[in-house]
């Protein structure tokens, strides 16, 4: 009896019903967009410090930053001009270390032996600057006859001359390396990618000279295995591609440590250590430790990364976490509210029918129940239609996939730009200066997915039945409260 | 048997009250058939709340069977209803959504009675009604004799001692008032049922074994022994 009154009294509210369960059905599939695209977005920002970190890797040791100091450290590229109509061509590779802080690779082990750490890698990072082409010398014309620019670049005295001619017609090509430990592949930026050609490095490669191209970079200089790649006149063979699985790779090349050591000249050096702990939920503990054995240490952590995100990803997290839960606490709270006001005025509608029942008998429980469990089949029908709704609406979002851009602060955020100036037309020596960009940030673009969890639905039933209940406590509270008498008077 | 002593029922509503019956002392015997007349408001459909259990007297007791129905909980005057008492409503006050079958179940649901009784008893009161061939139908398919009817059937599926109408030709015709009269007639002599029925008919009246008459809450009552 109880389903054949709740089928039939459901097919009679047919309009009432489907105002219910729509209201339930838009605020539950509000809640698993807006969950969707929240977990979309903690996935994205997963994505991006897995690109930097590498899968695995719980933090990150680096040397303190040191205030720059004055002149001295800056790179420079030296060229002599030549003699105007020569077609010579100069080239010069300039490679350095990313921040131009090193620690010492026995930092590594020290580092790997602090209580909580799993392991340790070092690594060094590598920003290579080449310059290449033509670098002449102008000529300075005077009145009858012309003479050629001294080597100081600066005309010499006498009559009145003007410089012709002459100047710098050069390429600048940066990319960086990232020299990794071949010995322990499992941890580092190397692991975020995936190698789709070739092979990966082999533990006893440590010093050869085989370096693995990250697939972007290698499609923009046409690299493919087998070919080869100059760096500062060492020549290595590409024995892999690797694709990023997210994001940009850490390095458009990878080459063993030892060989990066020895580009850079700094033997012995690492730029950054990759840790893994032990316990994932002790890693401020094992932060403290390592920041307080091992001085002179910068060490972050993927939460201290997250902190760093900015750009349009970081404001659509917050846009989701702020706007659109409250957006969707509200719709859910307006829902609920009407269903059981709905309900309620049901119940009403229904006193004689209440008041009959009660009068044959039925007890108060028994109509109350009745009354429940049509708001809950409502409520679970709103439900059906929300999960509905929210499927399809994570569907769209994960199918348009709206790209947001991701920039990173601190350690791991990049490096400025090495390339300074370029000496002028006319001076006898080009000079190009870089010098150490500090913190600088790095700036990538991951798609916006809207995946749906198992939670996400359970929460979506929860919330479907929750709103069945609050509807049917509304209407149950009122028939429940219908004495027999009262009832049958009210409707004669 | 029904003992009514003393009983009273104040409705106060805000600063009004209003005295719907004033010490009344009646009794109905087993099998008895009691009509109540009187005018708009004088106090009848509350007398036969009071006897039907279902509003409780201010003061005064209600006596079936030796139960004085006043002093039960809310649980144990439902069963009392349940199990003992038949209603039949001016308006029939049917189910709409449920057909005259499911209608009739209804006042089995709350004494236990399993699915597959439960349509049995329900289709042979309906029969016993002359409803055999409207087991499915639902009350806005059926007229107004009809419907009535299975409210009669409803209030008598569960064999209650007590049949109790309130004005139950009141939304009828005059040939269908008769029919209802005569169907009631019979199962109150089939059933050997006390019946208590509520009416301004003075026709209807004149057939009552005793009647009583009850203005500004108070009662008088006539044996009629040519009934």
């Amino acid at each position: 009896m109880f389903f054949t009154c709740l089928r039939r009294e459901l097919r009679r509210r047919g309009k009432a019903a489907l105002v219910v369960a729509s209201g339930l059905a838009l605020g539950i599939a509000l809640v698993i967009v807006v969950n969707s695209v929240s977990r979309g977005m903690s996935r994205a920002q997963d994505e991006v410090l897995q690109s930097l970190y590498g899968l695995g890797t719980d933090m990150s040791v680096t040397k303190a930053a040191a205030p720059p100091s004055k002149g001295g450290q800056r790179p420079r590229f030296r060229f002599e001009a030549k003699d105007d109509g020569s077609e010579d061509t100069q080239s010069s590779d300039l490679v350095m270390t990313q921040g131009f802080a090193t620690l010492p690779a026995s930092t590594v082990t020290e580092v790997a032996g602090q209580k909580g750490v799993s392991s340790a890698v070092g690594g060094l990072s590598l920003d290579v600057v080449k310059v290449s082409g033509q670098f002449t010398r102008g000529r300075i014309r005077q009145d009858g006859g012309e003479q050629r620019g001294g080597p100081g670049g600066g005309p010499g005295g006498g009559p009145p001359a003007r410089i012709e001619g002459g100047g710098a017609d050069f390429d600048v090509n940066h990319y960086t390396v990232y020299g990794t430990d071949v010995t322990r592949p499992e941890l580092g930026p190397l692991t975020s990618s995936k190698i789709t050609s070739g092979r990966g490095f082999r533990t006893s490669e440590t010093n050869a000279r085989v370096a693995v191209a990250d697939a972007a970079y290698a499609k923009e200089k046409k690299l493919e295995v087998g070919s080869t790649v100059t760096i500062k006149d060492v020549t290595y063979e590409v024995i892999g591609i690797a694709t990023a699985s997210s994001g940009d790779a850490a390095a458009n090349l990878y080459i063993p440590l030892k060989q990066a050591q020895t580009l850079s000249g700094e033997k012995d050096k690492v730029t950054t250590i990759y840790v893994k702990a032990t316990d994932s939920q002790q890693l401020d503990t094992v932060k403290s430790a390592i920041q307080k054995n091992v001085p002179g240490t910068t060490v972050t952590t993927s939460s201290d990364l997250a902190k760093t995100v900015s750009g349009s990803l970081s404001t659509a997290a917050e846009l989701a976490t702020g706007v659109g839960t409250w957006l969707s606490a509200a719709v859910l709270v307006a829902a609920f509210l009407i269903a059981g006001l709905l309900t309620s005025s049901a119940v009403s509608r229904r006193v004689r029918e209440f008041g009959t029942l009660k009068a044959l008998g039925w007890t108060s429980g028994r109509v109350t129940r009745q009354v429940v469990g049509e708001a809950v089949v409502n409520g679970l029908a709103g439900g059906a239609l929300g999960i509905a709704l929210g499927l399809a609406g994570a569907y769209l979002v994960t199918a348009v996939g709206p790209v947001l851009q991701a920039q990173l602060g601190g350690p791991l955020g990049g490096m400025g730009g090495p390339v300074g100036g370029a000496g002028g037309p006319g001076g006898g020596r080009a000079v190009l200066g870089g010098g150490p960009g500090g913190p600088g940030t790095t700036s990538l673009e991951v798609a916006l997915t809207a995946p749906v969890s198992a939670t996400t639905i359970a929460l979506a039933v929860g919330l479907a039945v929750t709103g069945g209940l609050i509807a049917g406590a509304f209407g149950g509270w009122r028939a429940a409260r219908l004495r027999p008498a009262d009832a049958l008077r009210r409707v004669d | 048997m029904y003992e009514l002593r003393g009983v009273t029922k104040r409705y106060v509503r805000g600063k009004d009250a209003v005295q719907a019956l004033d010490g009344i002392d009646l009794t109905i015997g087993d099998g008895d058939r009691l009509v109540v007349q009187g005018p708009t408001g004088g106090g009848k459909s509350t007398l036969l709340q009071m006897l039907g259990g279902l509003d409780r007297p201010t003061s005064g007791e209600v006596v079936l069977d030796g139960i004085d129905l006043a002093s039960l909980s809310e649980a144990r005057l439902t069963r009392v209803r349940s199990e003992h008492i038949g209603f039949v409503f001016q308006s029939f006050n049917l189910i709409p959504t449920l057909t005259a079958q499911e209608n009739v179940e209804t006042a089995l649901v709350p004494l236990g009675v399993r699915a597959a009784e439960r349509r049995a008893r329900a289709a042979e009161a309906l029969e016993s009604v002359g409803l055999g061939e409207r087991l499915t139908h639902l009350p806005g398919e059926m007229s107004g004799g009809q419907q009535q009817r299975v409210a009669i059937a409803r209030a008598l599926v569960k064999r209650p001692k007590v049949l109790l109408a309130d004005e139950p030709t009141g939304n009828l015709d005059e040939s269908t008032r008769d029919e209802i009269m005569d169907v009631l007639e019979r199962m109150w002599k089939e059933h050997g049922l006390t019946f208590v029925m509520v009416t301004h008919d003075s026709a209807l009246a004149r057939k009552a074994s005793r009647l009583v008459t009850i203005r500004q809450g108070r009662i008088t009552v006539e044996e009629n022994t040519g009934a």
